[in-house]
This record gives structure tokens, C-alpha cells and sequence, in this order.
């Protein structure tokens, strides 16, 4: 039996065990393509790139995911999964030395608003704050993203930023407070 | 508001600003066949041909799933041509029957159609 430190790649695995782990990467795939590509997306703000982070990140995770799940000890792989997709968006920049093409506030959210007026207004607000969410700190921002975009609650984010709870309670509730700032700022 | 009164600084609710800002984001249908035509095609490829900084599980990553403190360095084996290989019964099964023809210069086409 493999030890917990150790990595068996798919194809080296025994047929029985390969077919069950395949089985259990479609469903583990499934279920968090929306996430990963979120995330992806969010974090490089076009969806060219998010794409190919999205690929990339799975690719990784099909790789280790059995000795993902024996050493995850029976805990949700969700934070794993996007400190993968983090690391690989870090490397991207570093790697090719840019930011993202698209700011974020060009994403266009639409307000949930009805009245014309207010849905003007409303759009106003969510660029607003998109913009300002782009200009905070990476580990500010990210705590967001994760936080909204995948309703990560803090226990999950504090995994997948390598951060203990209570740091990661701080850091968002700094994120926030930040945001409010900037947007009275802005306002005033 | 009287004469001189200073307009009171409007409160944001930011919270609710994000979560309509940051919503989910559903990924394009061709990135699972994009995703699906790579697991099956990677095998053909050499490794390098995947990105370097795809590699290797890194410690940072381990530590999302476990105690930091308890970590201990994997070994990491180094054939993506493995991976694609073992990924092969993945998806050959779900793409029989599918008419997806690959290439990501046909999936990067249209992308203006997913902007939101």
C-alpha cells in the first residue's frame, strides 16, 4: 500500500484502481469547473487566458488527485483545487511578466436592479467597485474572489491561501473594509 | 439637510456590491471539450510541451489539503505522457460520438460571445 508521502501516477496504478479514480476525478471535474474557471477568470480577467489556466489547473490536479484525497484525510479538495489554480495564475504572470489584459471593471456585471435609473446607477456602482477591488492587494483580492465569486467560506480560503482561520478572517475583513473606504472615497 | 451641513458620507453595502459583482462565472461549453480533447490527445505530446510552470505539485499546494507542519515533500514522477495516457479512459468514452473537432484556435474563436 502506498505511504501518504508517496505519488502514483495514474497510468502507473493497477486497472481496478485507475478506473475507480478516474471515476472519482469526473465527478471531483464536474463538480468544480465553474469554480476553477471562476476563479481563473477573475484573477487574469479575460477568458482566452482563463481558459487555458482552467486546462492547466486540471491537468495538475488529475496528476496528484489520488494522493490528494489520501492525504486530504476525507476533506473537501475545493481549496486544494484552486491553490492549484493560485499558484499557476502566479506563475503566469511572473512568468510572462504582465497583468491582466482586461481589468476587471470591464467584466460588466449586470445589476439585478429594474428601475432604469437605478440600473444605471447600479452598474455605476458595481464597476466602481470592481475597480477598486482590482487596485487592493493580491491576498486582499483573492480572499474576495474566493469569498464571493465561489462562496468559500473562511476555513476553505484559509487552506487555499496557506493562512491560518483567524488570519484569514482578518484579511477579509480588512479586504472589506478597504473597499468601503475607497468607495466613499470615490463618492465624496 | 440644513444650510452648511456637511452630506453624510454614503454607506456602501460592499458586500452585497461583490456578490453581485463576483458572480459565478459559467465556463464556455468548448472548455470542457477543449479540456476533454487534451486528456485524451496529451499522450502524443512530449512533456515539455506542457507549460514548465504546471509541473510540479508544489509544497504550498500540499499544505491546502493538510497541516503545513506535517508535510513532507512529494515525489514527484515526471511524465505528463503518463498523465494523458491514464487520462485516456477518462474521456474516450464520453467523446465517442461526439463531433468535437479540436484545436484551440478554433476554441479561442468567439470569445467575444462570452464576454458578459
Amino acid at each position: 500500500m502506498s505511504g501518504p508521502e508517496e505519488n502514483v501516477e495514474p497510468a502507473e496504478m493497477a486497472p481496478a484502481a485507475k478506473a475507480e479514480l478516474d471515476r472519482a476525478f469526473e465527478s471531483f471535474y464536474k463538480e468544480h469547473l465553474r469554480d476553477v474557471y471562476s476563479y481563473a477568470y477573475y484573477r487574469v480577467g479575460n477568458h482566452h487566458d482563463a481558459e487555458d489556466l482552467t486546462e492547466q489547473a486540471f491537468l495538475q490536479a488529475y496528476r496528484h488527485f489520488d494522493r490528494a484525497r489520501r492525504e486530504s484525510d476525507g476533506r473537501p479538495l475545493r481549496p486544494w483545487l484552486i491553490r492549484i489554480a493560485h499558484n499557476l495564475a502566479s506563475n503566469y504572470y511572473r512568468d510572462r511578466s504582465r497583468r491582466p489584459q482586461t481589468p476587471l471593471e470591464s467584466a460588466d456585471p449586470i445589476a439585478t436592479k429594474h428601475d432604469t435609473e437605478d440600473l444605471v446607477a447600479g452598474r455605476e456602482e458595481l464597476r466602481q467597485v470592481m475597480a477598486n477591488l482590482d487596485a487592493l492587494s493580491d491576498d486582499r483580492r483573492e480572499a474576495l474572489i474566493m469569498r464571493f465569486a465561489l462562496g468559500m467560506d473562511n476555513r476553505e480560503i484559509a487552506r487555499a491561501l496557506g493562512r491560518s482561520d483567524g488570519a484569514t478572517k482578518v484579511l477579509i475583513h480588512r479586504a472589506i473594509k478597504q473597499l468601503q473606504e475607497e468607495m466613499a472615497d470615490d463618492s465624496g | 439637510m440644513t444650510p452648511g451641513e456637511q452630506p453624510r458620507e454614503k454607506a456602501w453595502d460592499v458586500e452585497a456590491l461583490l456578490g453581485d459583482a463576483l458572480r459565478p462565472i459559467e465556463p464556455p461549453e468548448r472548455l470542457m471539450g477543449r479540456i476533454e480533447d487534451t486528456f485524451t490527445t496529451l499522450s502524443a505530446k512530449a512533456a515539455t510541451e506542457l507549460s514548465d510552470w504546471a509541473e510540479e505539485l508544489s509544497d504550498s499546494e500540499l499544505s491546502a489539503l493538510k497541516d503545513p507542519r506535517n508535510w513532507v515533500r512529494p515525489v514527484v514522477a515526471v511524465s505528463v505522457g503518463g498523465v494523458a495516457t491514464g487520462a485516456l479512459v477518462l474521456f474516450e468514452l464520453r467523446r465517442r460520438g461526439k463531433q468535437e473537432a479540436g484545436g484551440v484556435k478554433r476554441l479561442a474563436g468567439g470569445v467575444k460571445d462570452l464576454l458578459p
